[in-house]
């Protein structure tokens, strides 16, 4: 099987996509390709920050600045994707003024809007901020879901006639040592939408430019065609809570360090972060002391955290990049800049460039300037338009608003499903009729698990980040055999079953690092109503070789009569 | 001065709110496990889909809310505040708080203050004032409820459910009885309880606060009536806070000062219990409120702990009917469900039967709510049924609506577990 | 000191309700639980042993598979002579509300997931539905109901290889219920046989269910049929459907549970057991080798209940009498000790359904049930445990969480109220009179 494209994109993550949608509304025949889900990598494994740039203000002001450029950008394009939810930098008793200054003017110097607040207007602003914090820094952060971000990238992209192809892994380049001409992928299933039990593929995709935005796995990519890639990956925990603590992204006021964030994300904060440096990006230790620091350190400014519930921790790696003659020892040190590396200039390697090192927040930019270079190589004329244009689902920002008491839905439900779905509520909402909530603690209805299943095939991780289905405090305890039936009929009964299982181990991957007090007694209902009630995990259907003959077939069990039929005078039981 | 005649809890038509703490209860749905177990126990989500049940009005309504978002699901209002999602929850959380506070939202800045509901809803939770007006002159008004205009009036005017019979209103009140008596006749500095008659056993019935007064005073008990208002169970079913909270400052600080005494407090009302000992400092911060809920008990709880109960009934019999129990929802919260019949089993010549788990229906309020009506009769049901193949024609139980209800469900009389002990101990 | 019994069960599950009746003939017995039991969580049928610590499985008889189970097991505990006193105690207890008392062969039960289980006791209302029955089946789902995909159910019992065919529908509940309309609605609804937009409840079923149903001798619905009066909804569905008609136990919220609960605690009533719920068992007063009271948190005030002798069954993680933190794991109301890997990281495996330790937390006991501190020694004398307050076995792995209740239930009420008995004669026997 082969398939000839314009441009390759390999990476399906912020980049990638956005990548993927810059070229293609720019008129440029695109395919993108990625090994596992959208966002599977990097994207799919932050904190959820828009950051203001006021984390850079001191150390970084370059990236300060493009910050505050981007986070206005996306609040007008991905309105549906970003909650507008104010960032606080907190400084406690201990922590320097000096330092404290130098914040509040660099964020004044990169042009990032800073108010200074008392610890009075500090804790009302935030009532879960330590009583002894000394004062703060008030600073347009936001929340974005990433997930989203990506997805609305990737559809939109998809819109203007891009190939998206999730669940293709590159083994292979085509061309030579002078020049990369495409890829060979490996289809898990298909090509097309991810489908369990269907058989996949190997495809070459002939491309006149490819695109490597793997970000810490560009380094991979790079040995495939035989050139360096210094990518540094570092790793970092993330522990989410059950509720949020705070509606407003709470910063430490402080040099870099540990565990110094909590991110209001949907309905859970996530405490942030570790920055150390690991060789391989999908292979690195997942500890119990980070997860244990996170909640150490953030008490100190959110002492509720130490009692609160946590449902799960995930790491993430940073693609970080810098050039080898600079030399860091400490990833904290390296800049968290990114760069565009052309293969042709750098390698004498033609038709290729991968983009190393950057942040979630300035990936639009990002793509921007890499679409910019290989329209430049293309010959292409056309300009930019991914600041301008809103993302699928954003179009009309104030649908956000409304939600209340719609199809037929709670408010609560409505208003947060709304907040998913943005300018498309409508129309998917008002697709399924009985439209039940499949997911209790995310409030996500049928009618959004069917549309998420409609873009996205029968993988349930996929349908997940679309619809944050299995993602609330039961971690999918009570919705992944929900999730899974809504496969079913479309999707024969073997295929849903698979999907189940990978979603119910993805769960439990994320859950394992929150095993204690209520999460604990939350799994082990989990577990009970997985592997007692459903049996699942001794399932005939999978072991198989049950003499069904050789037990109880209810012959000779009836005792006697039915018992007592009508009123009782007991108070509830009537003799059944 | 007493408090029959006290001027300052009028009843104001039109409320004033004012800056109230944000309270937040997010954290509180860290402790839900998604059992189910408390929609199980839902009496309203039993027969009303419109219902969507505790679990979804407590923990999962407050993790879905960010700061911003203001609006509450109407369906709240449908919550009878019986408080079974509280006993039935195995993980704590705070589920009757969750929804007295979403409904004090609702209630607070989602309610229309000129619709027929709102004008109606305060009404009844302001029962106390009408009652306190009405026992001026009870005849007049035991008449004037009777007519049937007065019933035409309250359906269409005010939506109040023209099924129901008004309450009675006794000639005497309580408090009258208690100052024509001289008060207190025992005096002991080292036993003192302070009774919370509660509004309705001081202008419905007296017989109830007179027992109480009998049974303590028979173990040695001192008994105090401090001045009191309403103890807001009313006002939290309706969301009227701001109400609660006027009355709860005045309980708390005469209450608090009888504590000072060396009193404990004691309701002979179960409801009024609840709301001293768990919604008082669940949803306000008063000081003293939190030593208030420490020394607060129902009536026959504190003999059971505090006397040698079960000795004082050895070989007690009492000229009394056999009854059929129904124990109160907000009993059934305070662990308080099977002491009457456990009280009843040790008394000769009486037999009680509990008449099982279900819910009266009435709720306070709720049922005398035209919309609620059916509702509150359909809950009721079970409990109509189990009172008529219970081998009794008298009921039995603590709470006064739920004693309403009986009433009006099976026609029988219904007694207070006080009236047996005073029975059974005093009059021997 | 006001109250005061002769034995006092703390916990008022399976293993509780278990224990206070087989105590209850000799001895005055109060029953104190915290909150609602977890048998609202869980599906009804009453387990004995479905799989073997190993894994293998489903096990046919259970009974004699109880010989093979390792040291430590509450089985291996108590003894097989226990686990049938136990199951006996229950059949008597529930009468023909359940069945499988005729036999002791395991039945295989259809699971809401569309699996079987091995179960040694199942609701008379899951009678018809057996996998080793070989009539077709025809299952119904209901379209707002998630839980249970009848199509998907049908398709995966044929996966599974039961020796039927087995055929799912989806329909619509009559009536309009909303779309997140609890079970006991739908149970309420049946139960009364409510008139449902002109038709009476458990007709409209029928009638939506009949025009589905082909030559299956038996139909498979939800398990809502009923709170009240599942007999009788199901007799009338039968008439209506000329097909046998049984329910398939669903997860939380479940109503085969929540009626063997109602049947449990009438049981207890009629035992004279004194039940009292609401409030938690928190502490305990304790002289030496013996309790002297459980301390009841009333709210602010803690209440002791005094008794001669106590049972322990608050239940395991789930129902909250082993409780934990990110430094350890600890039993709840006395502090009896349980054994657990030091290092966090060692209580959970990595794949989901792997060996866990946590699955297997709670206190050691010794043969007469008394918890053992962490030198193996007894705890009190006059305490013993129950149910998953127990430690060395994983009943959701093995399928045997009803029937550990049930045995050592039995097994340490029984051993109080001989205490009790003995005490009373003017023995001196403390405890070990098994």
């Amino acid at each position: 099987m082969t398939h000839t494209t314009e441009v390759l994109v390999i990476g399906g993550g912020s980049t990638g996509t956005g990548i993927a949608r810059d070229l293609a509304m720019r008129g440029v025949e695109v395919t993108l390709v990625e090994k596992g889900n959208l966002t599977h990598g990097t994207t799919g494994r932050m904190h959820g920050l828009l950051h203001s740039g006021g984390r850079y203000a001191v150390a970084d002001q370059a990236s300060a600045e493009e910050c505050i450029e981007e986070n206005y950008v996306l609040r007008d394009i991905a309105s549906h994707c970003v909650e507008e939810t104010g960032g606080l930098f907190v400084q406690r008793p201990e922590d320097s003024d000096e330092y404290f200054r130098e914040k509040l003017e660099g964020c004044r110097e990169c042009g990032i809007p800073a108010e200074e607040l008392t610890a009075e207007e500090a804790r009302e602003v935030e009532p879960y901020l330590a009583k002894d914090v000394k004062r703060a820094i008030w600073v347009p952060d936001g929340a974005i879901d990433p997930f989203r971000l990506c997805v609305a990238n990737a559809v939109s992209a998809e819109n203007h006639g891009a190939r998206i192809e999730t669940h293709a892994e590159v083994v292979d380049l085509l061309g030579d040592e002078d020049r990369v001409t495409g890829v060979t992928v490996r289809h898990e299933s298909g090509p097309g939408k991810r489908e369990h039990q269907k058989v996949g593929s190997t495809e070459d995709i002939h491309a006149e430019y490819v695109v490597n935005a793997t970000g810490a796995w560009a380094g991979q990519i790079g040995d495939m065609a035989g050139v360096d890639i210094e990518v540094r990956p570092s790793k970092g925990v993330m522990t989410i809570m059950n509720c949020r603590q705070v509606d407003t992204v709470v910063n430490r006021c402080r040099p870099k360090g540990d565990a110094d964030i909590v991110v209001p994300h949907e309905t859970t904060a996530i405490l942030g972060t570790t920055d150390e440096e690991v060789e391989d990006p999908e292979n690195y230790p997942e500890e119990q002391w980070e997860v244990d620091l996170m909640i150490d350190t953030l008490k100190e400014l959110v002492p509720i955290l130490e009692e609160a519930r946590t449902i799960r921790s995930f790491w993430g790696v940073r693609p970080l990049y810098e050039p080898p003659e600079v030399g860091s020892d400490d990833p904290t040190d390296i800049t968290r800049d990114y760069f565009l590396l052309d293969h042709e200039d750098r390698d004498d390697l033609n038709g290729m460039t991968s983009i190393v090192g950057g942040k979630f927040t300035t990936y639009r930019m990002m793509a921007e300037e890499i679409s910019d270079h290989v329209c430049n190589q293309l010959g292409v004329s056309a300009e930019c338009r991914t600041a301008d244009v809103p993302l699928p689902g954003s179009e009309d920002a104030s649908v956000l608003d409304e939600g209340m008491d719609r199809f037929g839905l709670r408010s609560p439900i409505a208003r947060r499903s709304a907040n998913r779905l943005g300018s498309r509520a409508e129309e998917v909402l008002s697709s399924v009729d009985p439209n039940p909530v499949v997911c209790d603690c995310e409030a996500v209805t049928r009618a959004e698990v069917q549309d998420a299943i409609e873009q996205s095939g029968t993988d349930l991780n996929a349908v997940r980040i679309r619809t944050r289905a299995s993602m609330g405090n039961c971690q999918g305890g009570f919705c992944c055999h929900r999730m899974a039936a809504e496969l079913h009929p479309e999707y024969d009964e073997p295929t849903a079953r698979q999907a189940l299982d990978e979603l119910y181990q993805e769960r439990w991957k994320g859950e394992r690092h929150a095993l204690w007090g209520e999460q604990l007694s939350q799994a082990m209902l989990n577990y009970a109503l997985h592997a007692t009630t459903m049996n699942r995990d001794a399932d005939p259907a999978a072991t198989g070789g049950v003499d069904y003959a050789a037990f109880d077939d209810g012959t000779d069990a009836t005792a006697g009569g039915e018992g007592e039929r009508g009123v009782a005078t007991d108070g509830g039981d009537h003799g059944d | 001065m007493s408090d029959a005649e006290s001027p300052d809890d009028e009843f104001e038509p039109v409320q004033v709110f004012g800056d109230e703490t944000e309270m937040d209860l997010r954290p509180g749905s860290d402790d839900c496990y998604k059992c189910s177990t408390c929609d199980t126990n839902c009496p309203v989500a039993e027969v009303d889909d419109d219902f969507p049940g505790p679990k979804f009005q407590g923990p999962e309504q407050w993790r879905l809310k960010r700061k911003e978002d203001r609006d509450i699901d109407d369906s709240v209002m449908k919550c009878s505040n019986c408080m079974r999602c509280d006993g039935a929850c195995p993980s704590n959380v705070p589920l009757s708080q969750m929804h007295n506070t979403a409904r004090g939202e609702y209630v607070d800045e989602q309610m229309d203050k000129l619709s027929r509901e709102y004008v109606r809803n305060r009404i009844l939770s302001n029962y106390r004032f009408f009652a306190s007006i009405a026992s001026k002159m009870p005849r007049v008004a035991n008449f004037v409820a009777g007519l049937g205009v007065t019933t035409w009036l309250g359906e269409k005017v005010m939506g109040i459910s023209g099924e129901r019979e008004m309450p009675e209103f006794a000639t005497q009140t309580f408090r009258e009885w208690w100052e024509d008596r001289g008060g207190a006749q025992v005096s002991n500095p080292d036993k003192r309880v302070a009774y919370f008659h509660g509004c309705y056993s001081n202008y419905n019935t007296p017989e109830v606060g007179k027992s109480m007064v009998r049974v303590f005073e028979h173990f040695g008990y001192e008994v105090m009536v401090p001045p009191q208002r309403c103890s807001g169970t009313p006002m939290f079913a309706n969301g009227m806070l701001d109400d609660a909270r006027r009355a709860a400052e005045t309980n708390v600080e005469e209450l608090v000062a009888a504590i000072g005494e060396g009193a404990d407090v004691v309701a002979s009302c179960t409801s009024c219990s609840m709301s001293l000992r768990q919604e008082y400092p669940e949803l306000f911060d008063i000081h003293g409120i939190e030593d208030l809920a420490a020394h607060t008990y129902e009536a026959v709880e504190y003999l059971r702990i505090h006397e040698d109960l079960d000795g004082a009934l050895e070989d007690a019999d009492a000229d009394f009917p056999d009854l059929a129990y129904h124990a109160p929802c907000h009993a059934r919260n305070q662990g308080l469900e099977g002491q009457a019949v456990e009280v009843a089993d040790r008394i000769d010549g009486v037999e009680a039967t509990d008449v099982g788990d279900s819910c009266s229906g009435i709720s306070g309020t709720y049922g005398w709510k035209e919309e609620n009506y059916d509702t509150s009769m359909k809950i009721g049901e079970e409990m109509f049924e189990h009172m008529e193949a219970a081998d009794a024609e008298t009921g039995l139980t603590e709470c006064p609506t739920c004693a309403m209800q009986m009433e009006h469900g099976t026609g029988y009389d219904v007694r207070h577990t006080l009236e047996l002990l005073d029975a059974a101990i005093v009059e021997e | 000191m006001a109250i005061s019994d002769d034995v006092l069960v703390v916990g008022g599950g399976v293993a509780g309700v278990a224990a206070a009746l087989a105590a209850s003939d000799r001895a005055d017995v109060r029953l104190i639980s915290h909150k609602q039991s977890t048998l609202r969580s869980a599906s009804g049928l009453v387990d004995a042993l479905g799989y073997a610590p190993d894994g293998d499985g489903p096990i046919v008889d259970p009974f004699d598979a109880i010989d093979d189970l390792p040291e430590g097991h509450p089985y291996e505990r108590v003894g097989k002579t226990a686990v049938r006193e136990g199951f006996s105690l229950f059949d008597d207890t529930v009468g023909d509300m359940y069945r499988g008392s005729h036999t002791d062969t395991n039945a295989l039960v259809p699971t809401h997931g569309g699996t079987v289980k091995p179960t040694a006791r199942y609701p008379a209302s899951a009678a018809a539905g057996l996998a080793s029955d070989g009539r077709d089946a025809l299952l119904v789902g209901f379209e707002a109901l998630t839980d249970f995909d009848a199509p998907m159910a049908a398709s995966h019992l044929d996966a599974a290889g039961v020796p039927f065919d087995a055929r799912g529908v989806t329909v619509r509940f009559p009536g309009e219920f909303r779309a997140d309309a609890k079970v006991t609605r739908y149970a309420h609804a049946l139960d009364r046989d409510e008139n449902l937009d002109g038709t009476p409840a458990r007709t409209a079923l029928a009638e939506t269910v009949k025009r589905y149903l082909g030559d299956e001798e038996r139909v498979g619905f939800p398990a809502v049929l009923g709170d009240d009066d599942p007999a009788g909804v199901r007799a009338d569905l039968e008439a209506e459907l000329g097909a046998d008609v049984f329910e398939v136990p669903m997860g939380p919220p479940s109503l085969p549970g929540l009626r063997l609960e109602d049947r449990l605690y009438k049981a207890l009533e009629e035992a004279g057991v004194r039940v009292e719920s609401g409030n938690p068992a928190v502490g305990a007063e304790t002289d030496g080798d013996r309790v002297e009271a459980v301390y009841v948190d009333r709210g602010r005030r803690k209440v002791p209940y005094h008794a001669d002798q106590f049972v322990l069954a608050t239940g395991g993680l789930v129902g909250k009498g082993i409780d934990s933190d990110r430094d350890g794991v600890r039993e709840a109301v006395f502090d009896c000790y349980v054994p657990q890997p030091a290092d966090r990281y060692d209580w959970f495996e990595d794949d989901a359904f792997d060996d866990h330790a946590f699955a297997r937390f709670g206190v050691d006991v010794d043969r007469d049930l008394h918890p053992l501190t962490a030198d193996g020694s007894i705890d009190y004398d006059n305490l013993r445990g129950a149910g998953s307050a127990l430690g060395g076995y994983d009943f959701a792995a093995e399928k045997s969480g009803g029937g550990v209740s049930l045995a050592t239930g039995y097994a340490a009420g029984d051993a109080a109220g001989a205490a009790v008995a003995g005490a009373t004669d003017g023995a001196t026997i403390h405890g070990d009179t098994q």
